[in-house]
């Protein structure tokens, strides 16, 4: 071999190396979770915040679940995006369907890490770039409140994706350039209302999924955060909330307290489209945390239509 | 072109505009957008009142009421076939594919209405649980027969 082809070889070689390393999934082990006693009535909140029904609750006669309903979280929902169609699993305390028979590390590196018990990568259709972002007591807060749920029988399905999408193992790569604990915003003087907005926002409420723009990748585009972007799973664009939109600008941070608590914009039009079952989960969450969320949404940058 | 030409495109381009306005003030779509603003124009000093922003003022509720029971007599006949799409509209195609579903929904607007004019509440703390019911028929109609654009 001559030594340019040795030096082909060898890029190659470790190129893939490269590769291989960086979609490698990197899981938590059980050393890593904090010394926390997991609450559920606390769990509860979380799950309201997180909005887990909106897309695991079995549909009823292909409709949204309502009322108790949402407490069955057996899956099935499709979520027909320009990726393929995502099929929404069972994440009910059912031993065989579900997720009984998770360790809390399990459930931690699969809401915080993307990673599988299989240690195999999820798609980030599930969210778990923003629920990186959560305390991880509040993740074990919401796993012990799942466990008091009713277990529901019936696997679903597995996901119909086109290529590339279709290869798991890349999502490592995804991983790597877009999945980050830290938070999306840097506040110059701290002030704890604010910071529990960013929590409840950046992290289980993950608003940024719908809010923000994506790039070719299906990344969340940092400099347009919050900012509105294309529906991706009907038609129309879900709203700029930054203080620089149309849209909410000139509402108080009362009036979108109010919103979340009430579904009612401050001209008394109701809340619509997918924002429904967000509202009607944030409903239940403590006046204090819709208040929270307010503050921080008049807290961030303005950023223009 | 002469004086009379101009003067005569002129009246034509006048009426032609005349007509087309006509026409869509005359449109079920038109008419419902008109009447479900004026819903809501009706809502805002009630919801200020319930959020402490506004004093209670019981003639001021009762007038909301009475636009709101105007609205509900009305509202239902303006969605007839060939309204389903055009001029933004908003309304979701479920109003026609499940008119039993739409008027019941209208029909529970309406009761909530007549409920609260029958309690004719004079305090912020009767209108809470008498007027507030009509509040969440809104939301609940909205929520299936209304699309969000």
């Amino acid at each position: 071999m001559s030594r340019a082809a040795r030096f082909v070889v060898g890029g190659l070689a470790a190129g893939i190396l490269a590769a291989w390393w960086i979609t490698e999934p990197r899981p938590i082990t059980p050393a890593d979770l904090p010394d926390h006693l997991p609450d559920p009535s606390a769990g509860e909140q979380v799950f309201w915040v997180g909005g887990c029904a909106s897309c695991h609750a079995s549909p009823v006669d292909g409709k949204r679940a309502k009322g108790s309903n949402k407490l069955l979280l057996g899956g099935g929902l499709e979520l027909e995006t320009p990726y393929g169609i995502f099929r929404v699993p069972n994440i009910s305390p059912d031993n065989d369907a579900g997720i009984g028979d998770w360790s809390m590390v399990q459930f931690v590196n699969a809401m915080q890490r993307g990673i599988s018990p299989d240690k195999r990568h999820y798609y980030p259709s599930f969210p778990y770039t923003s629920y990186a972002k959560m305390p991880v007591a509040d993740v074990m807060d919401l796993r012990a409140y799942l466990d008091t749920l009713p277990s529901v029988a019936g696997k679903t399905g597995a996901h119909s994706l086109g290529f590339p999408w279709s290869i798991r193992r890349g999502i490592g790569a995804w991983k790597w350039r877009y999945l980050d604990a830290g938070p999306v915003v840097h506040f110059e003087t701290p002030d704890t209302l604010v910071e529990r907005g960013r929590t409840l926002v950046e992290g289980a409420g993950h608003c940024g999924e719908c809010h923000t723009q994506r790039d070719r990748f299906g990344g969340m585009v940092a400099r347009s955060w919050l900012a509105g972007a294309p529906n991706l799973d009907g038609p129309g664009r879900i709203p700029n909330i930054t203080p620089g939109g149309k849209n909410i600008a000139d509402w108080s941070a009362g009036d979108i307290a109010y919103y979340l608590e009430s579904g009612f914009t401050p001209e008394y039009d109701t809340v619509g489209g997918p924002m429904v079952a967000v509202q009607e989960n944030l409903a239940m969450l403590p006046q204090s945390d819709r208040a929270a969320i307010a503050a921080y949404l008049k807290a961030i940058a303005p950023i223009k239509d | 072109m002469s004086y009379l030409t101009t003067l005569r495109t002129l009246c034509l381009t006048v009426i032609v505009m005349l007509m087309s306005l006509a026409i869509a003030d005359d449109d079920p779509r038109h008419e419902r957008h008109e009447l479900m603003e004026g819903v809501g124009k009706a809502a805002k000093p009630i919801g200020e009142m319930f959020k402490g922003e506004l004093d209670y003022d019981a003639d001021v509720v009762m007038a909301s009421l009475q636009t709101w029971h105007n609205a509900s007599l009305r509202v239902g006949n303006l969605f007839p076939p060939g309204t389903e799409t055009g001029m933004d509209t908003e309304a979701a195609p479920a109003i026609w594919e499940d008119r039993a579903g739409f008027e019941e929904a209208l029909a529970n607007f309406r009761a909530a209405v007549e409920a609260a004019i029958e309690a004719n509440p004079m305090t912020l703390e009767d209108a809470k649980p008498t007027v507030g019911p009509v509040f969440q028929t809104c939301k609940g109609c909205h929520d299936t027969y209304r699309i969000e654009k």
